[in-house]
């Protein structure tokens, strides 16, 4: 059934419509909560959250826009709202927490890392590292750099301009650098501490 | 002796009176008929009113609870709400199949929590809504809609009823057929607003990245810019006159200008925002903001 | 270039874009090669997950459905049936047989009406003039009539707003179809008799729908 009529018939209430439009969408919707979330339970339970708006609006949806553009708005607010409840605060594009030296966070690097990122990021360290922004940051990078989105549709999504987006973008990798040097720089003073005390056991 | 001048008198023999007077000359008191319910909500709760006739307020709290206070004098209808999940539904109910106009009237006060989404269909009367945050559907036939410090994808349909929105973010679609718009201070990235006969004013700062389309057939439509704006200007009205008090520089960016009726084209600044007014045969006044 | 004049041109240059004095500045400066390399390690990373992202669990739309039709926003069995007849179909929101025509119509020219650039438009117009003005303009009046003659509304305020409202629509389809019938190629008066049809059949769809309200 092609997607568009599937919302025309969703909007009468026909189940196989539903069925449909949650087969064509949720992949993607179930893929962005839980990049934004880090766990499988809380993105299952934010995609049935999302879903559950979808279809009670789907009457008043009239096309103005591509019908995933106006789910992934949903999706990302029904994301951002409940991280807004979680820390209490204001959760938007526009403010940025960002952790400083003195509350433990990642140090700065002012100079060039002596370390390249090329061929050594894996996926846990990619999403503990995604864990670890900022709510918008994190949502731009997800629509991005892992769904694809170009920053127009974003701005359409995210509600705001395209200049922001790509703002908001380039310091989320910016972020994710330093975040995954300082893990790849552990990892070497692990390695260094187990080889010496290796040798001082031989 | 007047009624008013008696309610001055602050004594008990005054209030008989008025109270006499009120049941010998049939004043109609407050709201006979009055509903008050709550309903706990998760996050994001949809609240769909459907009203014939009536003043209808929503506003936000902090509560996660939607409140529901409805009067109406008559007995020939009711008032409902009930909660079915995340939706609290509102609807006035006629209850006999000949009814007046008088009878048929409900007002209401809902409060509802800031993320909620309203789905709002009053015939006549009057619509306010303030300070919530989700998404909006508005329909009415004449009655009035104002709106103030709202977000969310707002589409508000009148046939006649008269539209004013001030400080709402999000995006903003109003439809109407003689209804006059007020559009004051947006926040928003995303206007379309199209009326036949009614005017349009546009007060406001118009964001960088920004769409702002207006549309009527006659009438006016009056928009009011500053010089620190900057947008690109597309501004035609095929029968009637074009009015400008920009200082307008060739457009900033290509697009193709169908060159019809009083037309002018061009950007202020650096064009970042995109205005387009049309009229049929109305005039379209481009003026400095005071 | 600069650094801070590369940082500018970054997401074009990952995207391709690779400029001369982009590649000249990038010769002189390990910082920047380094921003280029951790960059594109970054994006690669981000697609592969995107690649092994997995399906939602099963239970998961048996959930939704069920909460769905708690709510009573699935409709099963006959009723789901009778309500899928191809023109009730096309057009959702306002399923009225009397107005089927008449919308089917509007939804054709509409769509014309709204695709393609504004310069192609002229030629689409004239094939849409030739073939379903006409019969669109007699499904409507026919429509009206009907309409019209059976509308009760209690409320009188209602009543005045759908009949003055509905003279006003008929008054700026006459002087649209004139300034269209005076200069076909004015595709600005096209568009507004294509709103204005647009209107009226919503107008009309208000009408008929009266006296179902409430009950």
């Amino acid at each position: 059934m092609p997607e568009a009529d599937a919302i025309r018939l969703a909007q009468q209430g026909d189940a196989a419509a539903f069925e449909r439009l949650y087969r064509l969408h949720s992949r993607r919707v179930y893929s962005l909560c839980l990049r934004m979330v880090g766990n499988t339970a809380e993105a299952e339970d934010l995609t049935q959250e999302a879903f559950l708006q979808l279809f009670r609006k789907i009457a008043t949806f009239r096309g103005e826009s591509a019908f995933s553009t106006w789910l992934h708005r949903l999706s990302v607010n029904v994301v951002l709202m409940r991280l807004r409840k979680k820390s209490g605060a204001e959760t938007s594009l526009e403010e940025v927490t960002e952790p400083d030296e003195d509350s433990g966070g990642p140090r700065r690097d002012f100079g060039a890392p002596d370390l390249t990122l090329s061929g050594s990021i894996d996926r846990v360290n990619l999403q503990r590292a995604v864990e670890q922004l900022p709510p918008g940051y994190k949502a731009v990078f997800v629509l991005h750099d892992v769904q694809g989105y170009e920053h127009n549709e974003i701005a359409e999504i995210m509600n705001c301009s395209i200049g922001n987006s790509k703002s908001q973008l380039h310091k989320a990798r910016m972020r994710l650098r330093e975040l995954l040097h300082e893990a790849l720089r552990q990892k070497a003073r692990e390695e260094r501490k187990a080889a010496g005390n290796a040798a001082g056991e031989d | 002796m007047s009624a008013l001048a008696l309610t001055r008198r602050p004594n008990g023999k005054a209030t008989g009176l008025l109270i006499a007077g009120v049941l010998i000359f049939g004043v109609t008191p407050a709201r006979a008929h009055r509903l008050e319910k709550r309903f706990k909500v998760d996050t994001h709760p949809v609240i769909t009113i459907h009203n014939p006739d009536g003043m209808v307020t929503v506003k936000a709290w902090t509560r996660r609870e939607v409140m529901v206070v409805a009067n109406h004098g008559s007995e020939k209808v009711e008032v409902d709400a009930e909660q079915v999940g995340n939706r609290v539904d509102i609807m006035t109910h006629q209850l006999v199949d000949t009814i007046a106009p008088e009878d048929m009237r409900a007002d209401y006060e809902v409060s509802v929590p800031e993320d909620a989404e309203l789905q709002i269909h009053n015939d006549s009367g009057a619509v306010s809504v303030a300070n919530v945050l989700g998404d909006m559907n508005v329909e009415t036939v004449a009655a009035g809609v104002e709106l103030a410090d709202t977000a969310g994808y707002l589409t508000v349909k009148t046939i006649g009823g008269s539209f004013q929105c001030v400080r709402c973010a999000g995006r903003i679609e109003v439809s109407s057929i003689s209804g006059s718009f007020r559009l004051l201070d947006l926040r928003s990235l995303h206007v379309r607003a199209q009326t036949s006969t009614g005017n349009i004013l546009f007060s406001g700062e118009f964001l960088p990245n920004g769409i702002y389309k207006l549309k009527n057939y006659s009438g006016v439509i009056e928009v009011r810019f500053s010089p620190a704006d900057s947008f690109d200007l597309s501004a035609t009205s095929l029968k009637g006159k074009v009015v400008n008090e920009a200082n307008l520089t060739p457009p900033a960016h290509r697009r193709f200008f169908s060159r019809i009726g009083n037309s002018l084209f061009g950007s202020i600044n650096s064009g970042r925002a995109k205005v387009d007014l049309t009229s049929f045969d109305g005039t379209i006044n481009i003026l400095k903001r005071q | 270039m600069d650094c801070k004049e590369f940082l500018n041109h970054l997401d074009p240059w990952l995207a391709g874009d690779q400029r001369r004095e982009a590649r000249v500045h990038l010769r002189g400066c390990s910082h920047c090669r380094g921003l280029v390399e951790d960059f594109g390690a970054l994006r690669a990373a981000a697609r592969e997950l995107s690649a092994s992202d997995p399906e939602p669990p099963a239970h998961l739309w048996n959930s939704l459905r069920a909460q769905l039709e708690q709510e009573g926003l699935i409709r099963t069995g006959d009723e789901a049936g009778a309500r899928s007849s191809w023109l009730r179909r096309l057009f959702a929101p306002i399923p009225r047989p009397a107005l089927a025509g008449a919308y089917l119509a509007l939804l054709i020219a509409a769509a014309f009406a709204a695709s393609g650039p504004i310069h192609r438009r002229v030629n689409d117009y004239r094939w849409v003039q030739d073939t379903s003005t006409e019969a669109l303009r007699a499904q409507l009046n026919t429509t009206e009539t009907a309409t019209v003659a059976s509308f009760r509304d209690p409320n009188p305020v209602v009543t005045a707003s759908l009949h003055t409202n509905l003279a006003i629509v008929d008054n700026y389809i006459a002087l649209c179809e004139k300034s269209v019938r005076e200069d076909p190629q004015n595709e600005i008066a096209r568009d507004y008799l294509y709103t204005a049809y647009q209107q009226k059949a919503d107008l009309l769809a208000q009408m008929a729908d009266r006296g179902d309200y409430g009950r």
